[in-house]
């Protein structure tokens, strides 16, 4: 036997990384579903808190982690193509209520946008976590390949995005109640333009014509941001 | 299934060759995925193939975030330094978003209703 050759082994291997975040993952669904998959104990946010301890005891440099893994990101390209499935799917909702939906993209887009950077900016933050933070409303796939384009810093982006889709999760029904919100087409809009796919999550537990208006509203302004952002930032 | 996820990839190849080509500062998935959108627009019709690649793909799309997500291990110097920054604008922002959002948009359908 060759226990050192072993040891190697399971230490440089690719493999090993990717057994340790699949079952992250796993666990993650495991418990999401043992939950009655309540939007706040999103798989990935289960992930996340197994997978961190695991990587900084490991004491792994963040690129080799980076690399061992490489063929689950290479996934996110397709992915972000895949998203005009449903977008097409849900398209035809536009034409009931087009300015409405339209309007409240556009200065819902921006609002999003520049409360949060603004808030930054008087606390006096700095410029890599301002433009990290541009893109929180955005679905993750969509803010990762923009984030390189407009110099944030992706780990840091997708951490808002994922805080900011819990946070909107968190907050719906209570605004909705508050401002006495009567159209449930509003309440699933507002989600998933705030909130991507964890408020679409938290539509599905409104009503179907909630989750159809919140996966609307998410690919639209996930092509709005990344389309607008790049050129505005490119500006400035 | 195959069918499918070569029908994606060749979507985002060609927009990320149209961004290259024109210099665009759009990501080519971006670019990538409006053509797909609107080939499906012009074609109308289903198309099974790509229902499963896409189902597949959207399914576990969290999980292809992780590596990209890991690197937070090397930002923890920022999060501390800027903290209270970081939880009052998403804390503080996404209330005031989800907020705007939707009261405006529940005052837009009304008024259109009510025309």
């Amino acid at each position: 036997m060759n226990v050192d050759a072993l040891i190697a082994y399971v230490m440089n291997t690719p493999l090993s990384w990717i057994i340790i975040t699949l079952s992250a993952y796993k666990i993650g669904i495991i418990i999401y579903e043992k939950t009655g998959k309540n939007a706040l104990l999103q798989p990935i946010v289960i992930a996340y808190v197994i997978m961190l301890p695991i990587l900084l005891l490991a004491k792994i440099p963040y690129k080799q982690y980076f690399d061992s893994v490489f063929i689950l990101h290479f996934f996110l390209g397709p992915a972000t193509v895949a998203l005009a499935l449903p977008l097409y799917k849900n398209l035809k909702l536009i034409q009931s209520y087009f300015l409405p939906i339209l309007i409240t993209l556009v200065f819902g887009g921006i609002f999003t946008i520049l409360s949060a950077v603004g808030i930054l900016w008087l606390f006096d933050a700095s410029k890599i976590t301002m433009l990290s933070m541009t893109t929180k409303s955005v679905t993750a796939p969509i803010t990762l390949i923009t984030a390189h384009d407009i110099g944030a810093n992706a780990a840091l982006a997708i951490g808002f995005v994922v805080i900011t889709g819990l946070l909107g999760a968190l907050f719906g029904t209570f605004i909705f109640k508050l401002l006495k919100i009567k159209h449930d087409a509003a309440k699933g809009f507002a989600l998933g333009l705030i909130s991507h796919a964890v408020g679409t999550a938290r539509a599905f537990e409104i009503s179907e014509n909630a989750a159809a208006f919140s996966a609307l509203a998410m690919g639209l302004v996930g092509v709005f941001i990344a389309v607008v952002l790049p050129i505005v930032i490119g500006f400035l | 299934m195959l069918h499918g996820i070569l029908t994606l990839i060749l979507f985002q190849f060609v927009g990320e060759c149209i961004s290259k080509l024109f210099m665009l500062k759009i990501p080519g998935a971006i670019i990538g995925m409006v053509l797909l959108l609107l080939f499906l627009m012009i074609r109308k019709g289903s198309f099974h193939a790509l229902d499963n690649a896409v189902f597949w793909l959207l399914r576990y799309l969290p999980l292809f975030i992780i590596p990209a997500a890991a690197g937070i291990i090397t930002q923890f110097e920022t999060i501390s330094n800027e903290l209270l920054a970081i939880l009052a604008s998403l804390i503080v922002g996404t209330f005031l978003a989800l907020a705007f959002s939707v009261k405006l948009m529940d005052v837009l359908i009304s008024s259109k209703e009510r025309k």
